[in-house]
């Protein structure tokens, strides 16, 4: 949306398109906060820095630069637009500390940072009349000659497949969570426009890191925020010792999240756990407190875990949280294909690098949004509309009637129940190689099976089912690269941990896996991490 | 059982269209040995409207009845729903809110007057099922109601917000449901008994009043009710005094009469029609009465 | 425990029409499960063609709003055992209020045209775009900020089920948060448009909206908050406004509300008369109310003084 924002303000014809009502995307539940050097004592420089360090220097060090230094003037252009930050005692925008981070550089907007911010963005493009798509399913990027034509979209509510003719295409499609059986993210969060991308023609790059948020719950994989810990909440194993204290001495519970869940599943691991989780006890913050700055985490806990924070800790375990890898951009968010743009959570350009730090990712959808917005504009002007082949609307159409017409096939819940599972033991917090190949031999299979999958809904209007096997495939593929990036890469670093090399190695790896397909087989290369500032060194927290 | 006495606020309405409600309830209480105490410094809660005009002057009006009731050491009885939901909403803010008690009972002490805290609002229905006890009621009955098939008509403000009342459930209400059967008729379930009568807006939104009146009364009707009953005089004036307007509306015959809670029980204590003041009502109850 | 799910369906034959019908399912509910995950269940195991709006499953996206039991929830944060053990089997429907497309997904599209009607966004002046929000100031709209779209308290709205052009709750909500945004450069155009026909003061205040806002927006608290600014800003000509102010007046006069004057005030001279014919059935009962027949509280001027504090105050802010 913050694309679309820049594109229609420049006067550009723009339209949203999307399976959800654009206040019902994902970053609606982001609670923590978003990042910037707001203060006279803080410098984008150590924001740089922290980014840095955090991503295990696997980031992009002019990318991190441009997102750091951009990051005051966006934030204050967000209140602009409406969006209010708490506040502090003087009236300025408050920041509270966050893991990964030297110095408290999170604005926040209570435990509604995602929420508020996403509102202020389907404000925007009411008021600069962006078109809205929504309830639209995209089911394929239509390129030609390497240029991007537009897309073709379910329509949900008609059940018809529609193309939408463009000059320019951004992909701003978020995570792919659902992989896993625990994650936070929605059930929305299929990693759709990174799997389309890729069968595109696109590039993905980093895939194998996938972030575990340390703090869920249990059940359902309700993210417990980070912010919790930044206001002070402790981490408590069975013994009631702050195991923290063992992992990471110095900063203790607000070390960054890899390090934080590789600690809980340690201790899970060697049997210090409690039912598969650890406690996260907020007691001694105080209702007020709680009450103040963290009501929503009190309302989640009661809800569904049914525990009151305030009187009890809280059951957590690490849950899938964020992908850092997705489609490979340059600065401005622009892929390999012309007129093909990414922002957001689905691409990587990259500022995150092995490992993200919360309170970066709202920030890089917000900075990097709004320059490929920018970019896609000024490519607009430059460029004719090129045609939309025909054919590729019949195909998709043939594609869909194929699925329909199937019968006596397996359900499609099946194969995602199996998806799920054979993810979370195989490719999770901890990996190695006997793991890993398993995990690849079975998403395989799955995939043949998926081929085969028939539906019980036959009908056009408001076929859920549909959309969930068009989804299903698209995760699919989304672990495909997953696995075989994790596979391949050889040490350990950031958020990619492997049993059995548990160095990072700087030396053969301090470079992005780039994957891409090629008559229909999946290839990998390698790309040099771009190093400006900080060499790297020993990640300590 | 402790006495049951309480600082007795009728609402205006029953001091005036709906006057049958108020001086039904004095009967009933006498009866029943429910203690009355009149309020005569006691002004108006506001209805909702002194809200709209001005938030903080409206908790200092209600803080003002607070007080004399204070004064007497008694809990507020009150007939009407909307008096209830209006002085408990500002008697919870109040209480929650430490500051605003505060500036309010700086307002206070320019008159003399002083607000602690520490009473409680309750309606005549409240006191019947809760503290009377339906079970002592039941006991009382002389002429059981067992021809009748009655709609509950709760409204909105006896059970909204219940953060405020904190009685009844507003999505399963059973109080009015079991006084109705302790008097021995029957209660007839239908989805309007907990939704809004209109009547905020008789004289804002004629239409929107009047259908929603009618809509209500429908309802009960389509169940196979004989009569209505309301714990409420706002309640009352829209059923029965706007139901010819309601009918004229949605041009529908409705024809249906409807008790004040006061009545209802009056009459099953054997109390005669003429001191229930029946006559006073629009929509005469004569036909559904043996 | 096994559970008995009563859905009303509806299976959709156009655009515009579906055909209604009721199926039951049972459901094995395990501790802590959400009626959102049951349905989920369901629609995996054993009816896929069941149809419903879900994503973030926590409370915050406002997918999953509909029927519970008679009452607007979202059902991923309805737990279901709890509910069963209060209600008994499950009853689930699409939400009210609006019309069914598919089983449980309904026509939202009345809802967002009514948020567009209250022009949804900042529209501060030069000199508006520059003030500091305080603190305070946010706290004045932030639970008006907290609200997720979701359409609860909409599909409660006793007044929106009367007469389908009421702005409702929702959009109401939202025009206080930027009514009462201190860089909101607007706010007596805002008010007027508010104050309009089908607007702020067709609510009938029956509480429905704040009972069932899963996220504690109060809706009819940000209506009292618009209405009384509408008031101080002096948008009077409409008969919402008349008649609070009416109501104003008669308690500071004699400490009660003064039915008839009121009706007068607030319907003005013509129309009072126009309610005459039936205002003389009332009057066989016994049931006009004349002007003053009330007595005056006791100690009126006790509440004559409080209300002159309040316009001193009024004032000394103004000026
Ligand atoms: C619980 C939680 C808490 C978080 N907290 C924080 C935090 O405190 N700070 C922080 O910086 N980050 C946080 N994050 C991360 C951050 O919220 C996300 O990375 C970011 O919001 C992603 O934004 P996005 O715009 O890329 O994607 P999303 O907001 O997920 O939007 C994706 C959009 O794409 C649409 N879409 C997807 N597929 C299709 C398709 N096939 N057809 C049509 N449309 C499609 C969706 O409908 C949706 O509108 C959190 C994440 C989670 C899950
Ligand atoms: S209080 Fe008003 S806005 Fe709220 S639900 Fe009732 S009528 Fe609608
Ligand atoms: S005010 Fe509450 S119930 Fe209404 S749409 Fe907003 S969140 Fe939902
Ligand atoms: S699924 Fe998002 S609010 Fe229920």
């Amino acid at each position: 949306m913050r694309a679309a924002i820049e594109a229609a303000k420049g006067g550009y014809n723009v339209a949203v398109v999307t399976k959800v009502y654009p206040v019902r995307s994902h970053s609606v539940a982001a609670q923590g906060g978003i990042n910037a050097a707001l203060k006279e004592t803080d410098s984008p420089e150590a924001h740089m820095f922290d980014t840095v360090k955090g991503s295990d220097y696997l980031g992009d060090q002019d990318a991190i630069e441009i997102m750091c230094k951009e990051a005051p003037a966006d934030i204050l252009e967000l209140e602009k637009m409406g969006a209010i930050f708490s506040r502090d005692k003087s009236g300025g925008i408050a920041q509270r500390p966050f893991g990964g981070a030297d110095y408290p550089r999170t604005c926040y907007l209570a435990d509604r940072t995602g929420h508020g911010i996403l509102h202020v963005m389907y404000e925007q493009l009411l008021k600069y009349g962006v078109y809205l798509y929504d309830e639209w399913h995209v089911v394929k990027l239509v390129v030609k000659d390497n240029t991007a034509r537009g897309i073709i979209a379910v329509e949900y509510e008609a059940g018809k497949l529609h193309r939408l003719h463009s000059k320019a295409t951004i992909i701003a499609t978020g995570g792919y969570g659902r992989l896993y059986k625990t994650t936070t993210n929605a059930l929305s969060s299929t990693g759709d426009g990174m799997a389309l991308a890729l069968d595109a023609g696109a590039e993905l790059m980093d895939m194998e890191f996938v972030q575990f948020h340390p703090t869920v719950l249990k059940r359902t994989g309700i993210l417990m925020t980070e912010g919790a810990r930044g206001e002070g909440a402790y981490l408590l194993n069975a013994k009631g010792e702050r195991f923290m204290s063992k992992y990471a001495p110095k900063v203790l519970e607000l070390a960054s999240r890899d390090v934080v869940s590789r600690a809980e599943q340690t201790e899970l691991e060697e049997g210090r756990g409690i039912d598969g989780c650890v406690l996260l006890d907020l007691r001694h913050l105080g209702e007020k407190k709680i009450n103040e700055r963290l009501s929503q985490i009190r309302e989640l806990a009661v809800n569904f875990a049914g525990v009151d924070p305030v009187k009890d800790p809280v059951p957590v375990k690490p849950g899938a949280h964020y992908s850092m890898g997705g489609i490979k951009t340059d600065n401005d968010g622009a892929t390999r294909i012309k007129g093909l743009f990414a922002a957001g959570e689905c691409a990587c350009v990259s500022v995150h690098g092995a490992n993200r730090l919360g309170g970066n990712s709202l920030l890089e959808t917000i900075v990097f949004g709004r320059r490929a917005g920018k970019k896609a504009m000024d490519f607009s002007k430059g460029s004719p509309l090129s045609d939309f082949p025909v054919d590729s609307l019949m195909d998709a159409a043939h594609e869909v009637a194929n699925i329909v017409k199937r019968e006596n096939g397996e359900a499609q819940y099946i194969i995602r129940d199996e998806l799920n599972a054979v993810m979370e033991e195989n490719c999770g917090v901890f990996r190695n190689k006997e793991r890993l190949a398993r995990c690849l031999d079975k998403i395989r299979e799955l995939k043949q099976r998926h081929n085969g999958v028939s539906l019980s809904d036959k009908g056009e209007l408001f076929n859920n089912e549909l959309l969930s096997v068009l989804e299903l495939g698209q995760m699919l593929t989304v672990s495909e690269t997953i696995v075989l990036g994790a596979l391949n890469r050889e040490e350990s670093r950031g958020s990619h941990y492997r049993t059995d090399f548990p160095a990072r190695n700087d030396k053969d790896w301090l470079k992005h896996t780039v994957i891409y397909r090629e008559g229909g087989e999946l290839k990998i290369r390698y790309r040099d991490v771009k190093i400006t500032k900080f060499k790297p060194e020993e990640r300590k927290y | 059982m402790a006495d049951l006495r309480y600082a007795y606020y009728p609402g205006c309405a029953s001091q005036a269209i709906t006057k049958e409600a108020n001086e039904t309830t004095r009967l009933v209480a006498g009866r029943l040995g429910i203690e009355l105490h009149d309020m005569p410094k006691a002004n108006c809660c506001g209805a909702g409207l002194l809200t709209d005009y001005d938030y903080e002057l409206y908790i200092a009006l209600n803080a003002r009845i607070f007080a004399e009731a204070e004064e007497m050491g008694m809990d507020i009885l009150t007939i009407c729903s909307t008096c209830l939901m209006v002085m408990a909403t500002a008697n919870r803010d109040l209480k929650e809110d430490p500051g605003l008690l505060d500036r309010t009972n700086k307002v206070l002490s320019k008159v003399g007057l002083r607000y602690s805290g520490n009473i409680k609002v309750v309606q005549l229905l409240w006191v019947l099922a809760g503290d009377y006890g339906l079970d002592k009621l039941r006991k009382q009955v002389v002429k059981p109601l067992n021809w009748l098939k009655i709609a509950p008509f709760y409204g909105c403000h006896s059970l909204r917000p219940a953060s405020a009342l904190g009685f009844d459930d507003p999505e399963k209400p059973w109080s009015l449901d079991a006084t109705i059967t302790a008097l021995g008729a029957q209660a007839v379930q239908y989805r309007g008994k907990t939704k809004c009568c209109g009547f905020q807006v008789d004289l804002v939104n004629e239409e929107t009043a009047e259908l929603m009146t009618a809509v209500r009364l429908l309802d009960g009707k389509g169940r196979g009710a004989d009569c209505f009953v309301t714990p409420c005089p706002f309640c009352h004036i829209n059923l029965d005094n706007y139901q010819k307007l309601a009918e004229k509306r949605a041009e529908a015959n409705i024809s249906m009469p409807v008790f004040h809670l006061s009545q209802l029980v009056g009459l099953a204590l054997g109390l005669s029609p003429e001191e229930m003041g029946l006559s006073r009502h629009l929509i005469s109850p004569e036909k559904v009465l043996k | 425990m096994k559970i008995k799910f009563r859905i009303r369906r509806c299976s959709p034959i156009s655009k515009e029409a579906c055909d209604p019908y009721a199926q039951v399912f049972n459901v094995e509910a395990e501790e802590g499960m959400t009626v959102l995950e049951a349905l989920l269940k369901i629609s995996d195991e054993q009816d896929p063609t069941l149809a419903f709006r879900k994503s973030c499953r926590s409370a915050i996206c406002g997918s999953c709003a509909m029927n519970i039991n008679g009452f607007s929830r979202l059902a991923c944060n309805t737990q279901v055992i709890p509910e069963y053990k209060k209600m008994g089997d499950m009853l689930i429907e699409p939400l009210s209020n609006h019309r069914p497309l598919k089983d449980l997904v309904v026509d939202f599209t009345p809802f967002w045209r009514k948020i567009e009607k209250v022009t949804p966004f900042l529209t501060p002046t030069k000199k508006t775009s520059e003030a500091t929000v305080t603190a305070e100031a946010e706290a004045a709209i932030d639970r008006s900020q907290r609200c997720i779209m979701c359409g609860c308290c909409n599909a409660m709205c006793n007044s929106l089920e009367i007469d389908e052009h009421f702005i409702a709750p929702a959009a109401l909500a939202k025009a206080w948060r930027l009514v009462g945004d201190v860089r909101e450069g607007h706010q007596a155009k805002r008010l007027e448009k508010l104050s309009e026909e089908h607007g702020m003061w067709d609510c009938v205040r029956c509480v429905h909206c704040t009972e069932y806002c899963p996220k504690g927006v109060m809706p009819l608290k940000q209506i009292e908050m618009l209405r009384s600014g509408a008031l101080k800003a002096g948008i009077l000509d409409n008969p919402g406004a008349k008649h609070v102010e009416a109501m104003a007046d008669s308690v500071k006069k004699i400490g009660r509300l003064d039915e008839a004057a009121m009706t007068f005030r607030t319907l003005g001279f013509l129309r009072s008369l126009g309610m005459i014919p039936f205002g003389l059935t009332m009057e066989r009962h016994g049931k006009m109310p004349l002007p003053h027949i009330f007595p005056q509280i006791e100690e009126i001027e006790e509440v004559r003084k409080i209300y002159e504090e309040f316009e001193k105050a009024l004032k000394k802010k103004k000026g």
